[in-house]
């Protein structure tokens, strides 16, 4: 990542449907408008469970 | 992003409603759709007890937590399945979420209870893996639930997973299942009132409640769910809810509103109903599904409990203590 990039341009970049994931940055939830700057951790969390009964 | 509520800064959208929310107003919101689910579809009464089926993931640690605080009385009950490293894991954290809170949470482990878990269950009823597992724990929730003489067994199940089974029940036109695909099914014939208050919410709205109120839930997918087809109707969903955002709803609730009807009584139990020959659940065939494929897969039912000796001070008598009341 060069530069800031906010959280919904990274997310097409990688491709990731916006619906399936969280972004989450230091345990709380990032919106979809926020910039992330490269010496940021963040965690994409998936939250689709597949399971059924 | 502004809170649609509020307008201070926002930290989740929902596409749904086409608004983005603030913590405090996001967690309202959740909150306020399990109460209009479980007022719409009479789930339950104020006062009542629950048993809440708790996996260890955030759909059912979200349940809980909400029904807590909508002041419902609550226990839990999370069952070991014994698939491995996925089975110990969430047992953690559901054991982990009751005892920060101090709530009353019961675990079986089927392995040393029952004498099978769910992959040798499946090898040995040549059943998939999700078939074994879904019918070994709608045995022994209700089960509990009966035992335990709640009201009602409450299950996680949100928007996204009905909406993926209707669709699957839809594209095979499963009548009976069509029948009995409703938000709450009463109690009758020995089998518990079960409720779904979260069929209101979507995944990604549980996992994001559970974030924001600090609940640690196991994130990582079961290993048995792979490939199944009800992650596939999910998918399939998921496309079209992005190209038109409210979709699911309309479709789940469409159904219940307006074709459901077509289908009452469909899945109502065929044939006289009766009781399992070995464990005496209700059904309608003489060994119940979970017997057999207990029985299949090498397992036993746990032995009665030995009867307590009851010493009574007046009639003590030769130390055998076995006075009944
Ligand atoms: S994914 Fe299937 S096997 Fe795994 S817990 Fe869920 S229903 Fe059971
Ligand atoms: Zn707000
Ligand atoms: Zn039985």
């Amino acid at each position: 990542m060069d530069g800031p990039m906010a959280v919904s341009a990274l997310l097409s970049k990688l491709e990731i449907p916006r619906d399936t994931v969280l972004v989450i940055r230091d345990g709380t939830l990032v919106p979809g408008d926020a910039m992330l700057g490269p010496d940021d951790h963040i965690e994409i969390r998936p939250v689709i469970s597949g399971g059924r009964s | 992003m502004k809170c649609r509520v509020c307008r201070g800064p926002a930290v989740v959208d929902v596409r749904r409603h086409n608004a983005n929310f603030c913590e405090e107003h996001f967690l309202k919101l959740c909150r306020d759709q399990v109460e209009k689910a479980i007022h719409d579809h009479r789930m339950l009464e104020p006062g009542d007890r629950v048993l809440v089926a708790v996996s260890g993931g955030k759909d059912s640690l979200a349940l809980w937590d909400i029904l807590l605080q909508l002041g419902y009385e609550t226990d839990g009950l999370y069952l070991g399945l014994g698939i491995g490293d996925y089975s110990s894991e969430s047992g953690r954290f559901a054991t982990g979420f009751a005892k920060e809170r101090g709530l009353n949470l019961e675990e079986v482990d089927i392995s040393s209870e029952y004498g099978f878990d769910i992959p040798g269950g499946s090898r040995a009823a040549r059943r998939a893996p999700c078939s074994a597992c879904g019918l070994t724990k709608r045995h022994l929730f209700d089960e509990a639930a009966t035992r335990g003489s709640y009201d009602a067994l409450a299950t996680g199940h949100n928007l996204d997973d009905e909406a993926a089974v209707l669709l699957g029940n839809v594209l095979r036109w499963e009548h009976e299942y069509l029948g009995r695909q409703r938000p709450v099914l009463p109690a009758g014939d020995g089998f518990p009132k079960k409720i779904k208050p979260l069929v209101r919410l979507g995944e990604r709205e549980m996992a994001a409640y559970c974030v924001l109120r600090g609940i640690d839930y196991m994130v990582e997918e079961c290993p048995m769910a792979e490939g199944n087809r009800h992650l596939a109707y999910k998918e399939a969903l998921n496309g079209i809810e992005d190209r038109s955002p409210g979709t699911k709803h309309s479709f789940y609730f469409g159904f219940q509103e307006r074709t459901s009807v077509l289908f009452a009584g469909a899945g109502d139990s065929a044939g006289r109903p009766t009781r399992c020959d070995r464990c005496g659940a209700p059904g309608n065939s003489a060994v119940c599904a979970f017997c057999r494929l207990m029985e299949r897969a090498g397992g036993r039912l746990p032995a009665a409990p030995e009867p307590v000796p009851v010493e009574l001070g007046a009639t003590r008598s030769n130390g055998q203590g076995s006075a009944t009341t």
